[in-house]
């Protein structure tokens, strides 16, 4: 059975060069990824997503994503929605300082002391967002943060069973049942590009299964046909749900 | 064609070519008749981070299990590659001197190093890892370099 | 008769995963802020990719040079696939290999290494704003 792997965030900052704001999320950014939560976060790289950066836009798919843009043109959290999935949390920084009555920040390669005050602001924000999106919350008795709460184990074909946030599916291949992170996503996403179930789409829908799933190649034939079963059903359930 | 091993680690994707032979530092080694190319591995490569320069020891050169065939530089480290085969290096990949993040982008194809003439590649064999058992070694590097961040 | 001359626009990938994006950032800025203000001017790759108008009119109507930190190459291809004419493409681990000593670490900061690599790319991007303000040269590569 393949290992589910830990729940992270995915930060993406705007980096936006024109504006001090957008050295603000950068640093900001850093900040989380470096210093405040290095282990529960992963730095999507903006201009690589935008390019058709394959790991990173598929991990911005089922993992949590953070968007923190410099104003209100949003162009990380945009560019996540357009080309992967909705970010979970959006920071605009231009409004976090008018909402918070921060000191206008200045300077683009190096901020001031206001930019400065800025950084730690959206950061600590961002931080909260992380440990909200995990399921942790802070207990000042123990003073530590509690565990993920475990998610109620639901009866059916989907459930989220690791804490991941990712639905999973169990299917039987050669007798032996096998859970496929994400699978329900998989076929969520192919059906909505109107995919009819086939070969044409059986080696594209494996390659994304592939993403999440560490598949034994002496199996692989033998999964590959298993899913393409269960997407078929999956296609007759909605068209009759339709 | 045999499939590549796979594992995502995070947004990483990490494959190992089922046709090599590994030592455990990651240097990967092809075997055809009594030649043989050598290369980094896609976890290697991408621990390493952009290569900046490479050098081999030059065509002629004898070479020992074990022994240093190669330095590369990036910004994050450098590294003298240990060589898996003991013979004679017969060839250095000419593309390596002007665009060695080839290495990078094809590190199984395009981005190898040097070919060698085999001189004891039984015995050399005998001391390397498979494909799968390095996958195994490589897998839980990965997986510990994630969670020691 | 004096001609006027269009600016010339400069792209940073800015990238966040590595240093050399934050070298391509730094000598934007300082080509953009301190060598040659006059002449050129700095577009964020974001903005351009997302479609905001303002800032494709400006680039349909320059010439740009672009600097990538890595051999990916995201902003020379963006600024393309959005219409734009690449008249030089830089990639800071190229202009690394020329100057071997100024190794860049750091990525909210630059250490003495990235700083100093920084001024290095930045001044062979003058120069191509120099050369670029006074002949109208295609695509070529630095």
């Amino acid at each position: 059975m393949p290992e589910l792997q830990q729940k992270k965030i995915g930060i993406i900052a705007c980096s936006g060069e024109e504006l001090p704001e957008g050295t603000v999320t950068r640093l900001a950014a850093l900040r989380v990824l470096e210093q405040l939560r290095p282990s529960d976060t992963v730095t999507i790289c903006l201009p690589l997503f935008l390019a058709g950066g394959e790991g990173d836009r598929a991990f911005a798919k089922f993992y949590p994503t953070i968007a923190i843009d410099g104003c209100e043109k949003r162009c990380a959290y945009r560019g996540t929605e357009q080309y992967s999935n909705r970010p979970a949390v959006g920071i605009v920084v231009s409004d976090l300082i008018t909402q918070d009555g921060l000191e206008q920040p200045v300077g683009r390669r190096k901020l001031n002391a206001a930019g400065m005050q800025a950084v730690e602001r959206t950061a600590d924000l961002a931080a909260n967002k992380v440990d909200e999106l995990l399921g942790k919350s802070w207990s000042r008795r123990e003073g530590r943060f509690d565990g993920p709460q475990a998610p109620a184990q639901e009866e059916g074909a989907a459930t989220c069973s690791c804490g991941s946030g990712i639905p999973i599916q169990k299917v039987q291949v050669n007798g032996q049942e096998m859970s496929l992170v994400a699978l329900p996503l998989i076929f969520q996403n192919l059906f909505q590009q109107g995919r009819i179930p086939g070969n044409d789409v059986a080696d594209e829908m494996m390659a994304m299964v592939k993403i999440y799933n560490e598949i034994n190649p002496e199996i692989e034939a033998d999964v590959k046909v298993v899913v393409i079963e269960a997407y078929a059903g999956y296609f007759r359930k909605q068209e009759g749900e339709a | 064609m045999i499939p590549f091993l796979e594992i995502k680690v995070d947004k990483f994707t990490f494959r190992v070519d089922p046709t090599c032979f590994f030592n455990s530092e990651g240097v990967w080694v092809r075997v055809a008749g009594n030649r043989a190319r050598l290369g980094l591995s896609d976890f290697l490569q991408q621990r390493s981070g952009d290569i900046a320069f490479v050098e081999v020891k030059p065509e002629g050169s004898l070479v020992s299990f074990n022994g240093a065939f190669s330095t590369i530089e990036t910004i994050k480290v450098n590294i003298d590659l240990s060589s898996p085969v003991t013979g004679k290096v017969v060839l250095v990949n000419p593309a390596l001197e002007n665009t060695p993040e080839v290495i990078n982008q094809d590190p199984f194809g395009e981005g190898w190093i040097c070919e060698v003439e085999l001189n004891e590649w039984e015995a050399d064999q005998s001391r390397l890892l498979d494909a799968t058992a390095y996958f195994e070694l490589m897998k839980r590097e990965a997986e510990d370099e994630v969670k020691n961040i | 008769m004096i001609k006027s001359i269009q600016k010339i626009v400069i792209v940073p990938c800015s990238g966040i995963g590595k240093s050399y994006g934050t070298v391509s950032r730094v000598a934007a800025y300082q080509v953009t802020d301190e060598d040659r203000p006059d002449q050129t001017q700095l577009i964020p790759l974001a903005l351009l990719v997302m479609g905001d108008e303002a800032t494709r009119k400006i680039l349909a109507e320059s010439q740009a040079v672009t600097i990538d930190g890595c051999k990916l190459g995201c902003a020379a291809k963006m600024v393309r696939q959005s219409g734009g004419q690449v008249a030089r493409e830089f990639a800071v681990l190229d202009v690394f290999r020329r100057y071997r000593d100024f190794k860049p670490q750091g990525i909210a900061e630059l250490n003495e290494g990235g700083e100093k690599l920084a001024d290095a790319l930045a001044k062979e991007i003058d120069a191509v704003v120099d050369e670029l303000s006074n002949s109208k040269e295609g695509d070529s590569h630095a």
